[in-house]
């Protein structure tokens, strides 16, 4: 097994560990072999022996590497405000208050499952090992993994500090980096503890994944307003105190670079630095008290009583009967709808692009307002705008062959089914109906009040379109059952699919555009679309079992 | 009795899961060497009571005593004379076998190398020597059970929970554990053995405990229970202690509903 560098480091502190009470060589046992794991996220099972020999020399290169460099591209947000000027207070606050909330969300979102992994339990705690090991062992875990994103992130800001700021301020912002990623380790884990001591793990689970929604919304919406809070910050304001931003952790770390490096020696940046320093080491030291309780409650995610609350079935069965035509078809539209509710990494993956493709209409409705005005947007045909809503409709396809149960899938092969026309068209009836009608319909409310109701025709278009669009979406992915492969074994290729699927959209929405300058075009487009739709779903989905 | 201090000790334990109760007031005292055949229905508390005994699960009432040291002092210690196969093969299958064994060795404190030379050697005896290296996503259920019966028996443990434990094992293999069972046993182990599989349960305990609703409703050797029950069978005996006598309508109603009668 390969010994990591971080392990390496790691063992320099391995005084601390050894007082705190943790048995060092067996936290660091249980480390290096999450991080085996972790290299080998991609499942072998669907490979043949061959293959796999060639699979397991590259594996434990994982995709981590890529999203590594992801982050390091999103790192330029923080270039501005570091060269910006020497009013560090203003500057750093933002550098800070980026780098806190990018990192919590990626924390909750993406490490939450380190946490909260109670396979654990069964596996290490029925050897001698203590509570604090194992917590411990989370701990380094997940920090290791948040130490390499945050300096991909700020790795670029570190270099443009030590270029225009020298080595002094380059060593605080180093060491504030360090100690910013414990602290927000150890306040998620308090959250947890929190939503753990009042809710029972779905809740949780819940929770996560309505954080990813928000954290998607935001990065999106957030990169439009940089430009903006660049205006509003300018170059000479003059810090004022105010006894609120005692509560603005972003400032307590900016508070050292004017004490340290703009010589001011004013008490409130004293409190502010003092704040910096021993806060995170209060809440380090309530977390190491707190952590059996943490444990304790972790063992309600394991009962997972949360019964189904009796669920209007007459609603769903009064939709399956008005849109499915054959039973099967209805069968797999409820199957579906199950599904979907139950399946945890569905939502995870899908969620965020229903974020977008909420989000992503109204950016450029925002833009225009504020070069143009509203009057003159409301007359415009920038409604078009609401075909981004369509861009969730890839992925969300591309994800529905997936699942965490996806060897439940032999009951297709079992079942005396021919073939495949009713399995999917009662399973994309179903995400028509659970993801796509609501969004959808919410945006037309909205932009039906923005641009009036000559919009109607346009709007009803655009449905029709975005069903073709579903059946273009079935044709050119890889085929495979609903809910019949495990995550992680195709995808990678799949990515870049979206993009020629992009510029189809593109192009049928471009049809319409032009289509609208001729009279009645659009009464036209519309009855032309809704005969290939008629066409398209009885014949596309036909594939023999 | 005559052993000089029960390895394991329980008295008046009790729990319950928001309002449900698992377990009411089991006592129960096990000696060396003792082979305990621990039955019961479905969710009679059989899982849990081991849970407990490992520590995984606390916040319950009553004591635990185990090699005579009460467990809730948070010292954990004594598990490292306890091996434990699960009755849920919880396992990190994107491990290798020999990835696996080693870093469960270690958590019971044995050096890298001599796990190593161990594993190796029951690994080959279990017949899955060759995929020693390989990773046990590729593995058969049998063949994770042998890696599970092997980790829980690395460290030489005194005391054994085996939950289920030939649960995927072919014939002959099954045959093996039984005798590696009653071998260890006999080295003066004392195994803590559930099981729904009956018949095997009458043939390698010599001592049976039967518990109910979380209460112990029998407690005994099979010939004990044999003379109280008047059964001939653990099996027959099973369903008189627990009050099911009814499995005949049971499945002329199940046959008929499956027929499309009423």
């Amino acid at each position: 097994m390969k010994d990591f560098i971080a392990l390496k480091l790691l063992d320099r502190f391995k005084g601390i560990f050894k007082k705190m009470g943790i048995d060092y060589h067996v936290m660091r046992r249980i480390v290096q072999i999450k991080l085996t794991m972790d290299g080998r996220r991609v499942p072998t099972i669907m490979n043949s022996s061959s293959k796999r020999k060639k699979n397991e020399e590259n594996k434990d290169k994982n995709l981590f590497k890529t999203s590594l460099l992801i982050y390091f591209f999103i790192g330029i947000v923080f270039l501005p405000f570091i060269l910006m000027g020497k009013n560090y207070i203003f500057q750093m606050s933002f550098v800070f208050g980026i780098l806190i909330f990018l990192l919590m969300t990626t924390l909750i979102s993406d490490f939450s499952s380190v946490f909260l992994d109670i396979r654990d339990k069964n596996i290490i705690f029925s050897k001698p090992v203590k509570n604090i090991t194992l917590s411990g062992a989370k701990f380094i875990h997940i920090l290791i993994y948040m130490i390499s994103i945050t300096f991909s992130l700020s790795a670029l800001g570190l270099i443009a500090s030590l270029i225009r700021h020298g080595v002094l301020f380059f060593l605080i912002f180093l060491i504030e980096i360090i100690f910013i990623d414990i602290f927000v380790v150890v306040l998620s884990a308090l959250i947890y503890l929190f939503i753990l001591r009042f809710f029972d793990g779905e809740k949780l689970k819940d929770i996560i994944n309505y954080v990813q929604i928000i954290l998607t919304i935001t990065i999106t919406v957030g990169y439009q307003f940089i430009g903006r809070i660049f205006n509003i910050v300018g170059y000479n304001v003059v810090y004022v105190p105010k006894w609120w931003q005692y509560f603005i952790i972003p400032m307590w770390f900016s508070a050292p670079f004017e004490l340290i490096n703009n010589g001011s020696t004013k008490i409130y940046f004293v409190i502010l630095t003092a704040l910096a320093i021993v806060i995170p080491i209060i809440a380090i030291i309530i977390y190491i008290k707190l952590l059996p309780t943490f444990e304790k409650n972790l063992q309600k995610l394991n009962n997972n009583y949360s019964q189904n609350k009796n669920q209007n079935y007459k609603f769903t069965n009064g939709i399956s009967n008005l849109i499915c035509s054959t039973k099967v078809e209805k069968t797999f539209f409820r199957f579906c709808l199950d599904m979907m509710k139950n399946e945890r990494n569905f939502k995870l993956k899908v969620y965020p692009s229903l974020g977008f493709s909420i989000v992503l209409p109204f950016i450029f409705l925002f833009s225009y307002i504020r070069d143009e005005g509203f009057s003159t947007m409301a007359s415009s045909k920038l409604y078009f705008t609401i075909y981004f809503c369509a861009l969730m409709l890839p992925s969300v396809i591309m994800m529905i062959k997936y699942s965490e149960k996806y060897k439940g899938a032999w009951i297709y092969k079992v079942a005396p089914l021919a073939e495949t026309s009713d399995i999917y068209k009662g399973t994309f009836k179903a995400l028509i109906v659970k993801l796509i009608l609501p969004i959808y319909f919410l945006e037309c409310m909205i932009f039906i009040a923005i641009f009036g109701i000559r919009i109607i025709p346009d709007l009803i278009l655009i449905f029709l379109i975005m069903l073709i669009y579903v059946v273009v979406c079935f044709s050119l992915f890889k085929k495979a059952l609903p809910f019949s492969e495990a995550y992680g074994t195709g995808g990678q290729g799949e990515g870049m699919i979206i993009i020629p699927m992009m510029i189809i959209l593109g192009v049928m929405a471009l049809i319409h555009f032009f289509v609208t300058t001729i009279q009645y075009g659009v009464f036209i487009y519309i009855i032309i679309a809704l005969l290939v739709n008629i066409f398209a779903w009885k014949k596309a989905f036909k594939i023999v079992l | 009795m005559d052993f000089q201090e029960p390895i394991i000790e329980i008295k008046d334990l009790s729990m319950d899961y928001g309002g449900k109760v698992v377990l009411n007031n089991i006592n129960l005292k096990v000696g060396k060497g003792e082979i305990i055949g621990y039955i019961g229905p479905n969710g009679a508390g059989k899982s849990t009571t081991v849970k407990i005994m490992l520590g995984l699960v606390n916040r319950y009432g009553g004591q635990v005593r185990i090699l005579g040291k009460d467990i809730s002092d948070g010292n954990v210690e004594y598990k490292r004379k306890i091996g434990y196969v699960p009755e849920v093969a919880e396992i990190y299958d994107n491990l290798s076998a020999k990835e696996y064994l080693t870093f469960v060795g270690e958590l019971y404190g044995l050096g890298e190398e001599e796990i190593d030379n161990k594993a190796k050697k029951l690994m080959r005896m279990f017949e899955i020597g060759e995929v020693y290296n390989s990773r046990m996503t590729s593995y058969s259920k049998g063949m994770r059970q042998k890696v599970l019966i092997i980790s829980s028996l690395l460290h030489n443990p005194d005391i054994l929970f085996f939950d289920e434990p030939l649960s995927g094992l072919d014939a002959n293999s099954v045959i093996v554990v039984k005798e590696i069972l009653k071998q260890l046993a006999l080295q003066g182990k004392t195994i803590f053995y559930s099981s729904h599989i009956m018949e095997v349960v009458e043939k390698i305990s010599n001592r049976i405990v039967l518990i109910k609703n979380g209460r112990i409703v029998a407690d005994g050797t099979f010939e004990q229970l044999k003379e109280k029950s008047k059964e001939g069978s653990l099996e027959e005996i099973f369903n008189n202690l627990t009050g099911f006598n009814n499995h005949k309508e049971i499945a002329e109603q199940f046959v008929a509903v499956v027929q499309g009668g009423q």
